[in-house]
């Protein structure tokens, strides 16, 4: 097992996609559980590529887009045969900020979310703030995630301030945590605060904990 | 009088001046001087130059730019929608890369200097040149063939194709990016543009991992710079990182400026340059908008205290939101200009 996890994070910081999938074939083959696969190779590489990200923050965000779609992928794929259905997390809504149209930051934290076995509903780019909230109430999610790559989009009237005061009119805030990401936020880590966000997230691989910890808060 | 131009010019060649050379890029603001909308304000030339004019004049900074908004690029390629904010830079609006098939369908524009797009940039630097040509160094920006792409398709799906997708196909669109690069750099370099900022995320460590980078970045920032050469062109990665590539770039390239992250350590990055170019310092300028007075000027001691040390650099400023209040920006600037005074020992 040792090597299998040696050789598969490897592969995800090369940002080698066929090599990190040739490695679970073959562990598959060679009979390692589906269970371990996921939560012993896939879900620890992402945990050492964050640990890379705050030690050295020498990771490009090739290698977390990878190591996202790959996880996703190979979560995926491993769930199916499980030998029991693994109980969902919890649910998240996703999508960018009214206005902007950059989708990169939330496909890699999709990815990330799927292999902590988190439901996640993308609406895509360019979202109203009115569909944030109705989304997520329809599918019963925990958590909002804004994502957005200019500033304007990010501290703008119709985005992530507009999310918070819907929930706060709808009653809803002990029900829904909002979770913000994206360039301005790295640039000014107070920025979340601003937009009145429950918390943000570094990197898609940081967010995936941050939400696993809103949802488990939102359940309690 | 001391331009902006002959700051510049000492800077570059590390002989004296009164003080280091402030860059402020200040472009959406253009609209705010002038009292229009965004909209309004990018759809003509003229109004562009007179703002840039204006805002020059009223700060006292050391550039002017001929730079509209990025998503210009998109429209030389084809892109026939721009969505405008009213509070932030254009978007674009419609990917024109759809499918792989489309990258095998676009067409490079055979001159860029006569594409109906580039008429109000063009009309722009005209003016600049008459206004100010020789004084002040006019900016234009033009995107490196590794970094196009993303608005042609969408940085989704090139990061896709970058990564798992046919390498013919990658290096087709690649090949048609460059070229564009060659000819879009030409066509600003004849408008009159001095200072060529060669603005390369997508192709920055932050952005693909070292190995790619040097086997993929820097091969194609040699494609797209060597046939047009390094005259004023100042590299650039959008706020990314670039002090772990510095000597690579420039044993392999040789360019004048390097205009670091606001998260490049100054002193660091000056120290890989050697004096082998001009060190730009950023600051920070999404901070600015909240921080106070005593903030700004701190920050801005901090940075010169870097940099200003040997002379050969530069102070600049890296997407200047919207909403940054005036003072803010004044602030900086009577900052930049108090602490980037070259007097005594710094001559």
């Amino acid at each position: 097992m040792k090597e299998i996890i040696a050789a598969y994070n490897e592969a995800i910081f090369d940002a080698n996609r066929d090599r990190a999938l040739k490695i679970i074939r073959e562990a598959v083959d060679n009979g390692v559980a589906p269970e371990d696969i996921v939560f012993k190779v896939v879900v620890p590489a992402l945990e050492v590529m964050m640990k890379g990200v705050s030690e050295t923050r020498n990771v490009s965000l090739a290698q977390h887009f990878l190591a996202a779609q790959i996880a996703a992928e190979v979560t995926e794929d491993m769930v199916a045969r499980f030998r029991k259905a693994p109980a969902v997390a919890g649910s998240v809504v996703i999508g960018t900020s009214q206005g902007d149209f950059h989708g990169l930051g939330k496909k890699i934290i999709s990815g990330c979310l799927k292999a902590l076995m988190i439901e996640v509903i993308d609406l895509g780019l360019n979202v109203p703030p009115e569909r944030f909230v109705d989304e997520a109430v329809a599918h019963g999610a925990q958590v909002i995630a804004i994502s957005s790559m200019m500033v304007h989009t990010a501290l703008g009237e119709n985005g992530c301030l507009k999310v918070r005061q819907i929930l706060k009119q709808r009653g809803l805030e002990d029900k829904i945590k909002v979770i913000v990401g994206g360039a301005p936020y790295r640039h000014d880590p107070n920025l979340y605060k601003v937009v009145r966000a429950d918390a943000w997230a570094e990197d898609a691989i940081t967010a995936g904990k941050v939400i696993a910890g809103l949802i488990k808060g939102v359940r309690k | 009088m001391i331009s902006g131009m002959d700051r510049l010019v000492a800077a570059a060649k590390g002989e004296t001046s009164d003080r280091v050379p402030v860059f402020c890029n200040l472009i959406d603001q253009g609209a705010k001087e002038l009292g229009m909308t965004i909209e309004e304000y990018y759809s003509n030339g003229e109004y562009v130059a007179e703002a840039q004019l204006r805002m020059r004049e009223k700060y006292g900074y050391d550039n002017l730019w001929g730079l509209f908004y990025v998503g210009k690029e998109a429209e030389l390629m084809g892109c026939g929608k721009i969505i405008f904010a009213t509070d932030g830079p254009p978007n674009v609006g419609q990917m024109i890369l759809k499918s792989y098939d489309d990258i095998d369908r676009l067409v490079v524009p055979q001159d860029i200097s006569s594409h109906p797009a580039f008429q109000e940039p063009l009309k722009c630097l005209n003016i600049l040149k008459k206004e100010a040509g020789g004084k002040y160094p006019v900016c234009a920006y033009v995107t490196a063939s590794m970094t196009l792409p993303a608005i042609l398709m969408g940085m989704e799906k090139w990061m896709e194709l970058l990564l798992t997708g046919p390498a013919a196909v990658r290096d087709e669109l690649l090949e048609k990016c460059s070229d564009f690069f060659k000819k879009e750099i030409t066509a600003y370099r004849n408008a009159g543009a001095d200072v060529i900022i060669y603005a390369n995320a997508f192709g920055s460590t932050d952005f693909v991992p070292m190995r790619m980078f040097q086997e993929l970045s820097l091969p194609w920032m040699e494609r797209d710079l060597k046939p047009v050469g390094t005259d004023g062109v100042v590299y650039y990665c959008g706020g990314a990182r670039m002090n772990a590539v510095l000597g690579q770039v420039i044993e392999r390239l040789g360019l004048g400026t390097y205009y670091l992250s606001p998260f490049d350590d100054i002193a660091e990055g000056k120290k890989i340059i050697g004096g082998r170019g001009l060190t730009c310092g950023v600051i920070n300028d999404i901070r600015l908008i909240d921080w106070s007075k005593e903030e700004i000027r701190s920050e801005v001691k901090r940075m010169m205290d870097a940099g200003k040390p040997g002379r050969k650099f530069l102070f600049g400023t890296l997407v200047m939101p919207y909403v940054i209040p005036e003072e803010n920006i004044r602030a900086m600037l009577e900052a930049a200009y108090e602490f980037g005074g070259l007097g005594g020992d710094d001559k």
